[in-house]
Formats: C-alpha cells, structure tokens, sequence
C-alpha cells in the first residue's frame, strides 16, 4: 500500500542550531502513527514542518503522492492536512462558534460546515453549551476539545495531534484517547506526537522514537514496548 | 459661567474632532493589532486624501461626490502600495525595523508633498450645499457637521460589524491573537494584512476630506500631530480593540476641544500637552487601556 504520507530524509534548523537531521517516517492511510520521545527532541518540528510552518534545510515530504515540501501552509491545509497544534493553541479571545468557524475557513459551502458545526456540538456537547464564550474561559479539558473538534471542521484526511493529553487529568486523558479512535474510525489518519508515551502507544499502529533529532528506533507497538531501554526511560518501569 | 449652549456647541464640535480621530484609530489598531507596527504613515493619508480631494474637485472642478468616492479608492490604492512597497519584505524581522520604516516613509511623503504643494496652507472651499447653516435653541451647525458625524458613525458601525461578524474581520481577529495557528487554519496572512492596510487607508484618506471640509484650511504637514493623537486614542483605548479606538478618539477629540473652551484662554495653547496628559493618566490607572486586554508576551 502507498503511504499516505511519507518524509524522507528531513532536516531542519533554527537558525544554525540542527532540529531535525535526516528524519524518514511514514504514515500508511487509516493507521494511528505516533511520535515518542523526549522534550526537545523534535516531534513538534516535525509536525510543523509537515505543516509547512517551518522550512527543512533538506528531505522531502510526498503527500498522497504529491512533493509538498515546498508548499505554502493554506495549499496543505486545502489538501486536507490539519495540525492541532501544542498547547491546544486555541484562539483565547475568540467564541467557541468562532474557532470551530476558523477550522472550515479554507472552504466556502457554507451548508456543509453549519451541519459540520451541528456534528461537532454533537460529539462535544459541552461546546455547544458554551457556543457563544470566550474560548479563554474553557477548561484545559474543553478547550483540547475544541481545538480538535477545530481541527475536524477542515475535513482533513490527514490530522497531526501535537501533544493532545498535555496537562490533562487522567480521566479526561482517556476520554480523549476514545474520541482519537473514533476520528480514526471516521476515515481520519493520524500523526501523533505524545510524551505521555503509554497511552499513545497503546492506540497506534506503529511507532517511532525520536532522540535528538533522529529516528532512534521504529516498529509495531508490541516490539517497541518489549524492549528493556524504552520500557525504563519513557514508559516509567 | 458658561452657557448650556456654548457648552453643547463646543461638545460638538469636540465630538466633530474625535470623528476624525475615530476613524483614522481604525486603521491603526487593526493594523498594530496584526503586525505590532505603530504605522506612522498613516498620518500621512489624511493629508494625502486631503489634497487628492482638492485637486479633483476644487482645481478641476469634478463634482465632491465624484472626489469623495475616487479619495476612497486613492486611499486603497495608496495602502495597498504602503503594504507591498514599504513592509511586506520587513516581517519577521525586528519590530523596529517596521517603525522606523513607517516614520521614514511618513516623511518621505511630507516632504513629497511640500516640493510638489508647496510649504502654504491651501484654502480648502466647500460647496454651498455643505455650508447650509442651521441655528436651534442651543446648537448653531452647518450641514457638513451633520455628514461628519453621520457618515462617521456609518463607518464606524460597518467596520464594526466586518469586524465582528465578517469571515474576514474573524479571520484578522485570529491573525492578530496568534499568527501561526492562524496560518494553520489556512489564512493567508499577507490577504489578511493587505486588507487591514487598505481598509484602514480608504477611510484615512476619506477622513482628509472631512478635515479640509470642516476647518476650511489643509497643509503638508497636516497629518503628523493628528496621526501621532490618533495612535493616542489607539493606546488609551486599548491597543488592537476596535471599540477601544473609537472610544479613544471621541475622549481625546472632546477632552482637546473642551480644554480650550473651558480652560482660561492662556492654557489654549497646551491643547496638545493636554491630551498626552490623558495618555499618561489613562496609562497609569489602566495600563492596557481602557479597553485593552492585557498583552501576552509574544515569543
């Protein structure tokens, strides 16, 4: 089977600094994939990069057969990739209704995304109670939701979750793992950068571990798991 | 002491001041909201739609309606060339960079303008149909007064609401709060930009005709100190808020006006002072503004 997404040999720098040094991952259609590792060592560039928001040095990335490495963020957002970015990353002083409204802004049938908003209030009911507030005023919980259901409203077919449990409660962790399979389920593959490395290896296909920069190592979850080094350092025990 | 009528008329004609101020805040906050740029240029498209609006229709004679929509249109143009020649090659540099580039093309354009206007006043003569004088109990007025501040307020309530509700205006709010997510969502942010410069520069321009309209008289140098006042009314309104702006620009246009009608006469001459001293008490009891929000830093 063709990936659906396939970077090859991506380097990035800040400035003079390297961040990425010759990364090749792939990304198969209907998989969950996920980016391990540690603080810094460069999932969230990658993301960014396969965003466009960051420029590599060197690599490629093909998208459904198409060299984007070159393309402008809004092309890749219309090819249907969205980012859900770090931090929720959430327009704060925008509605809720406005934020979900912003995910559908490359598109332009407007009947389409009224009943897209109406799904999105379906699958999280408590957005729509809080429709009309400032997106600010949500809990962390709510306002992780909203930047996914954000996402959903541009009908990627690609969706990059960076850090999704990032300062969440453990219930509100699972919670959001069932809603991760159920996109999936809905036709949606997924790239997902996780510290919190149990839970995201748990749901996904395959895994890559990051160091540095680098792909250190890669494999089904099960391999990755069973190893002795990844089991101390990133799964606690 | 003072009359309720020479109170009221010079409440009014403060108001008249602030519409100005107002209207070119607009432009500023939009555009400092996106690209934390204080755009001094700005000041210089009052005085630009100023002399455009007297050389189409007092030197050539074409009807002020015609000059009125065709300054509109001078307005985009200019703001747009603004945008493309002057910063679009800046961002992602130095905030700096872009501010001393607006103060120099500021400049440039003043003095443009005085080689090719001359250093004189010009005599800025209005129809018959704009000077209609009204006299009411309280309030004598003439009928350009009355197009000021109605089409003010028109302009106003429609940026207002393209703000608020347009997909664009959501799109520039979003730009303004966080750039990067912005472009995530696909907004194409140079669009955005280009639409702050040139929405904020037509009325700009318009607001020269309502300046040579009302005080009768226009100059070269005409848009430095109101340019400078109206990023005043910006920051005591509260810096990148709409709402802020305008509100900024009505204290400042009463609180300059009232100062010299009120205050004995030798303080008219501290009408400037005055308003910076408003700035700085603004600031000191409400830092972001009136109704500013407190800024983020940005990383």
């Amino acid at each position: 089977m063709i990936p659906l997404l396939k970077v090859k040999n991506l380097s990035v720098k800040y400035g003079v600094i390297p961040a990425l040094q010759d990364i090749s991952i792939e990304v198969k259609t209907g998989q969950i994939v996920s980016l391990i590792g540690a603080n810094g060592a460069g999932k969230t560039t990658t993301l960014k990069t396969i965003m466009g928001i960051l420029k590599p040095v060197n690599g490629s990335i093909v998208y459904r057969d198409e060299d984007i490495t070159r393309m402008p963020t809004p092309q890749r957002v219309r090819k249907e990739i969205c980012l859900v970015p770090e931090g929720r990353g959430i327009f704060n002083r925008l509605t809720v209704r406005e934020n979900l409204f912003l995910g559908a802004y490359h598109r332009s049938d407007e009947q389409e995304i009224n009943s897209d908003l109406e799904k999105s209030y379906s699958l999280f009911p408590r957005l729509k109670e809080r429709e009309n507030q400032i997106a600010g005023t949500l809990s962390g919980g709510e306002q992780q939701m909203l930047a996914i259901g954000r996402g959903l409203m541009s009908r990627p077919k690609l969706m990059l979750l960076d850090e999704p449990s990032l300062g969440l409660a453990p219930l509100v962790v699972r919670e959001l793992y069932e809603l991760i399979q159920e996109i999936l389920k809905q036709g949606v593959t997924i790239l997902l950068v996780e510290q919190n490395a149990t839970m995201a290896i748990r749901v996904s296909n395959y895994v890559y571990l990051i160091e540095t920069g680098n792909v250190k190592l890669e494999g089904i979850p099960k391999e990755i798991e069973s190893l002795e080094d990844v089991r101390k350092v990133y799964l606690g025990g | 002491m003072f009359s309720l009528g020479y109170v009221l008329q010079q409440t009014m004609n403060g108001v008249i001041l602030g519409c100005i101020y107002s209207l070119l805040a607009l432009g500023m906050t939009v555009v400092y909201g996106i690209l934390r740029l204080i755009n001094f240029a700005h000041g210089a498209l009052i005085t630009l739609g100023a002399f455009f609006v007297y050389f189409v229709s007092i030197s050539y004679g074409f009807p002020f309606i015609a000059g009125i929509f065709l300054v509109i249109g001078f307005g985009s143009l200019m703001g747009l060339v603004l945008d493309i020649v002057a910063y679009r090659k800046l961002r992602g540099g130095p905030e700096v960079a872009l501010l001393i580039t607006s103060i120099g093309f500021y400049t440039f354009i003043e003095n443009f303008l005085k080689l090719i206007v001359s250093p004189q006043p010009y005599a800025f003569k209005t129809p018959d149909y704009l000077n209609i004088l009204y006299r009411t109990q309280l309030l004598t007025f003439r009928s350009i007064d009355l197009f000021i501040i109605v089409s003010s307020i028109a302009i106003m309530i429609a940026f207002s609401l393209f703000i608020k509700k347009s997909k664009m205006g959501i799109a520039m709010r979003a730009t303004a709060e966080n750039l990067e997510v912005a472009n995530m969502m696909g907004i194409e942010i140079n669009k955005v930009i280009s639409v702050a410069f040139v929405l904020g520069s037509a009325i700009a321009a318009f607001t020269g005709f309502f300046w040579g309209a009302k005080y009768g008289q226009i100059s070269y140098d005409m848009g430095f100190l109101t340019g400078v006042k109206a990023f005043v009314a910006v920051v005591v309104g509260g810096v990148g808020s709409v709402p802020g702006a305008m509100l900024g620009g009505f204290i400042l246009g009463v609180a300059e006006i009232l100062s010299v009608a009120l205050l004995p006469t030798r303080f008219a001459e501290y009408r400037d002072g005055i308003v910076f001293a408003i700035l700085i008490l603004v600031l000191l009891i409400k830092p972001s503004g009136i109704m500013g929000v407190k800024e983020e830093i940005r990383v």
